[in-house]
């Protein structure tokens, strides 16, 4: 209630923006008496009740005492000069009844409004149709951000979850841990009470006599059902993961492989190396909630060997996901300090004797610092340490700011048609309003009128909207990547928040209508005197508002699209087309020769090429010794052909030469930079304890992601494939890739077969792109649709009220093109305003957003220049419809009646 | 809302403005009924009834007498008017006339007495 403010003698005063509201919203005439009143009371009650009883009830008073609660004295002029108690039953009849709205008046009102929507029915559309579209857009993100914002929350404890991530020495943060964090640290620091160590994968499930690549495993500690909420259908969560060789099916893996959700007590065969396991089905669950960061279609329990438990060098392996439960009075600041003094305790020996043995520097590594990061921290961060490693959707919290202000801007620009239009036609209505006014209408119940019309054409287009969220939630799921249903709806926070939207939509379309037209002076109204007042600027300045939003849309949607374009298309630096991909672990050289020799049998092969799988990034020191950061690649002779990288100097690697496998690496040109060679054929490279020559640099080419800037690369023969390159023929797809399957399942039978097209592969790294694309893509039509159907209103309107001065200008002998351009061109320049003013905004914009992109699009002004032209045509061509009608109709039919 | 008599609660505040005398306005009255009556009615109703009450011509007011007490702001001091007198009595005249009238007096006077303990 405000600070407390003490007067000279020490009492503390009422609250100053109490005593200020009573100063400006006092009744008429009574602001003397009752501020010295109240004053009177509150030092009595600070006697009686004491300072904050004696505060709030001068806050209650004065709220009851404002307006519109109180009745001015200026009502009250009657004469009471010769007062009778005989006359007090007559004048009381003549009290006046304190509500705005005259329930006699109501059903008129309600006739009025549904005639005036009957009657002009390109208004009615346009604005039912527009705040329709505006609400749903608005109800749809609501949904979305609610599930967004509720995502993970229905774990019980999900407070005091948290995942151990690390910080490195460059505030690189990571998520992944090992096999040491969770048990260690729960073992010596009271704070953590359990852990739960997650990791994903896949594994190969027998399924009947097929072998099948089941996805959505996770290892699991056994205590994972106690840490999070995930029901069971059938099964003990306390126990179904104590035994080893215990499996926990979701729903669905249950039906799969079961075809019932009664699979309890089965038994599963799962690969583990050369031969098959059985496992026995412990526990079904429920199917995990679609908002959840861990999904599962398979548990199995988590078996660390002793000798891995013991290692200390597991410190620094980090591929799976801890999490801790702290203690309901834990201090998160004082566990993670006592986790990292154990862990630098525990550690330091072990990273010491890593680093001398692998020549590393301290400039380099660091032991890094941990952290907790709470469980509901995930979902949403922008940072580094985002749900990945075995979690799922992640979501980019600009996605939800991005669409939210997308649905804003169409409800704007909705409700902006609606105040334009009620105001631009209440010409129309200013008869209407004048004779209300001299039967005895109050401005009051005018405004109760106004609003009330806005609020049925709400009403109308709320329920549009509910039908037209129905109808667009799969799509809205495709684009977002959700599955929301309609049911959600019926949650009572969403209830609320649509009434809240539905009721703040009412208020904002009607109330500045509502206000202006109630002033209107019935006099000039009745004589047909009246006009619209002046230049009109607030529609004017609406409009450019619309545009702005709309052009500024339009400008993010086409930059967004060039960019796409460019990731797209950019020429890769190498060829990826009828090029497969698939993947077999750890292969010897010479293995891969004789399987490369047999699918070459096949004349739709062109070629095959092995590289090792993943990538990963290490380092090591040139001749002169400064150290440099580059990915370790293992290919054989093949692979640079195949990929048709094309090579700027020196050989690749061939069987003629012996020593090639073991002694001879090609580097990248990002290498020979970050190297500072002049000639690197020749040159000299240090790592893992091996000394390589330089025999061949290639053009760089794009083997990450375009999002990502190319990094030194060097190739070798010394080491493990894990993939197969394989060069087909154009057209030849599906007999290709039948043969492929063959060999592979001859050679290696006891591995599961699954290919990629690597241009495919490629195309899918671009979808959080694409995503943005649509998204920005679906707000710029809808602005630009909204906008223009107002502007159409406008035009609409503006024809009708010139019907005279058009005719006349005709007759006079005006030209149909000179009328269409004095009707189009008030309303253009609006639109160019509006270009100038998104322009630049859309160029910052989109200036930052390519900053995330090492390879990003040159703005040109063609870009600006075809987007205004593209508004403008828009624009002219809604405007020049309405005109040519006005301009060609015959000037007869409307001067002949006056 | 028609009334051609006066409330429970215009009546309480009548009678207190009568009892004030020279001194009755909104703030000494609403004190005086917290104070002798132990009724806790809110200053915001006492204003609105003393504003009813003086459309119905019960009570006059005018402007005057500020104090330190309210910063020098101006009181406005209420007078019952003839009207309001009659009025009064009126009232006081109903009640013991239905005190004194014949159903009363049928009750027993030992229930009478249960009443009042």
């Amino acid at each position: 209630m405000g600070s407390l403010i003490t007067d000279d003698e020490g009492f503390p005063k009422p609250p100053r923006w109490a005593v200020w509201l009573l100063s400006h919203f006092c009744p008429g005439g009574l602001e003397d008496e009752l501020q010295g009143d109240l004053l009177e009371m509150y030092t009595y009650w600070l006697k009686t009740v004491g300072v904050s009883k004696a505060r709030w009830r001068y806050v209650l008073a004065v709220l009851r005492l404002i307006r519109p609660f109180t009745r001015s004295r200026a009502s009250q002029t009657k004469d009471y000069t010769h007062p009778e108690y005989r006359q007090f039953e007559r004048w009381s009849n003549d009290v006046r009844t304190t509500f705005i709205v005259q329930p006699a008046m109501l059903p008129n009102y309600i006739k009025i409004a549904f005639r005036n929507l009957t009657r002009n029915k390109i208004y009615s559309f346009i604005n039912i149709a527009g705040l329709s579209i505006g609400l749903a857009c608005a109800m749809l993100i609501m949904l979305y951000v609610k599930d967004e914002v509720s995502f993970d929350r229905f774990h019980k404890n999900v407070n005091n979850i948290y995942r151990i991530a690390k910080k490195s020495k460059h505030n690189d943060e990571n998520g992944s841990t090992g096999f040491l964090q969770g048990p260690r640290f729960t073992k010596n620091i009271p704070g953590i009470k359990s852990f739960v160590r997650v990791q994903g994968g896949s594994e190969d499930i027998k399924k009947g006599t097929e072998l099948q690549e089941q996805d959505g495993v996770l290892h699991v500690d056994s205590n994972f059902f106690s840490v999070f909420t995930f029901p069971l259908v059938d099964g003990n969560p306390k126990t179904c993961l104590t035994e080893p060789h215990s499996i926990v099916l979701s729903e669905d893996a249950a039906m799969k492989y079961f075809a019932t959700t009664e699979a309890v007590g089965n038994v599963m065969m799962i690969k583990e190396d050369t031969t098959f396991v059985s496992y026995k089905v412990t526990a079904v669950a429920k199917r995990c909630p679609q908002n959840s960061s861990i999904q599962f279609d398979v548990l199995l329990p988590f078996n660390v060997s002793d000798t891995d438990a013991k290692d200390t060098h597991n410190w620094f392996n980090s591929f799976l996901s801890t999490f801790v439960v702290l203690d309901d009075k834990a201090n998160l600041q004082t566990v993670e300090k006592q986790m990292q003094r154990f862990y630098v305790a525990d550690a330091k020996q072990t990273f010491e004797e890593m680093l001398k043995n692998d020549g590393g520097d301290h400039d380099l590594f660091s032991m890094g610092t941990y952290f907790l990061q709470p469980y509901l921290d995930m979902h949403l961060n922008m940072m580094e340490i985002f749900a990945s490693n075995s979690l799922t959707n992640a979501s980019n919290p600009m996605h939800s700011y991005l669409l939210s202000s997308i649905a804003l801007f169409v409800l704007l620009i909705a409700c902006i048609n609606f105040v334009n239009l009620t105001i631009a036609r209440s010409i129309k209505r200013a008869k209407e309003i004048g004779i209300r006014k001299v039967v005895g209408s109050d401005r009051k119940q005018l405004i109760v009128q106004f609003l009330g019309e806005s609020f049925l054409l709400c009403t109308i287009a709320f329920v549009l909207a509910i039908e037209l969220v129905q109808l667009l939630l799969p799509l809205f799921n495709e684009l977002t990547n959700k599955a929301l249903v309609i049911s959600y709806l019926f949650d009572t926070k969403l209830i609320a928040g649509y009434s809240s939207l539905y009721i703040i939509t009412g208020l904002l379309a009607g109330f500045y209508p509502a206000l202006v037209l109630s002033g209107y002076n019935p006099v000039q109204t009745l004589y047909s005197r009246f006009q619209i007042a002046g230049k009109n600027y607030l529609q004017k300045s609406l409009v450019v508002l619309q545009f702005t939003l709309a052009s500024f849309l339009i400008i993010a949607a086409c930059t967004i699209y060039a960019q796409f374009n460019l990731l797209t298309k950019t020429d890769l630096g190498y060829d990826d087309t009828n090029l497969v991909l698939i993947n077999k672990q750890n292969l010897k050289h010479t293995d891969a020769a004789i399987f490369e020799n047999e699918l070459l049998k096949s004349t739709n092969i062109v070629g095959v090429g092995a590289k090792n799988a993943g990538a990963w990034a290490t380092l090591g020191k040139n001749a002169v010794g400064s150290t440099i950061i580059f990915q370790n690649e293992t290919i054989d002779e093949n692979y640079l052909s195949i990929l048709k990288i094309p090579l700027i100097a020196g050989r690749n690697f061939s069987t003629a030469y012996p020593t090639d496998p073991t002694q001879s690496v090609i580097v990248n040109e990002s290498f020979v930079k970050a190297a500072k060679w002049k000639n690197p054929i020749g040159e000299i490279v240090k790592s893992n304890h091996s000394i390589y020559h330089v025999i061949g640099v290639i053009k760089d080419y794009h083997f990450a992601s375009l999002t990502r800037k190319i990094t030194p690369q060097l190739f070798s023969m010394n080491g493990l494939y894990g993939a197969y390159y394989i060069k087909i023929k154009p057209n030849t797809a599906a007999a290709s890739l039948k043969w492929i399957q063959k060999t592979y399942q001859q050679f290696y039978p006891m591995n599961p077969y699954s290919y990629v097209f690597k241009n495919d592969e490629n195309r899918r790294q671009y979808a959080e792109v694409e995503k943005w694309k649509q998204i920005i893509l679906f707000g710029a039509v809808l602005t630009i649709f909204i906008s223009c159907i107002g502007l159409f209103g406008l035009s609409v309107l503006s024809a009708e009220k010139r019907t005279k001065e058009i005719s006349i200008r005709k007759v006079l002998g005006a030209s149909v093109q000179h009328i269409v351009t004095t009707l189009s061109i008030d309303f253009i320049k609006l639109v160019v305003v509006a270009l100038i003013i998104a322009s630049p905004l859309a160029y910052i914009s989109a200036n930052k957003w390519l900053q995330n992109y090492p390879y990003r699009i040159m703005f040109n002004w063609w870009l600006f220049a075809s987007t205004g032209l593209l508004v403008m045509l828009i624009a002219l061509f809604t405007v020049s419809f309405q005109s040519i009608k006005a301009a060609i109709a015959n000037p007869v039919k409307s001067l002949r009646a006056e | 809302m028609k009334r051609a008599f006066l409330g429970e609660l215009e009546e309480v505040v009548l009678l207190t403005v009568a009892a004030l005398q020279e001194s009755a306005y909104c703030a000494s009255i609403t004190q005086t009924i917290d104070q002798q009556l132990g009724r806790n009615i809110s200053f915001p109703t006492v204003h609105t009834t003393l504003q009813r009450l003086e459309e119905k011509g019960v009570v006059s007011s005018l402007m005057g007498g500020a104090t330190a007490e309210r910063e020098g702001r101006q009181k406005r001091l209420f007078t019952v008017t003839a009207a309001g007198q009659r009025a009064l009595m009126e009232c006081r005249l109903v009640r013991t006339q239905l005190w004194d009238g014949p159903a009363i007096r049928q009750i027993p006077t030992s229930i009478i007495q249960l009443w009042e303990a």
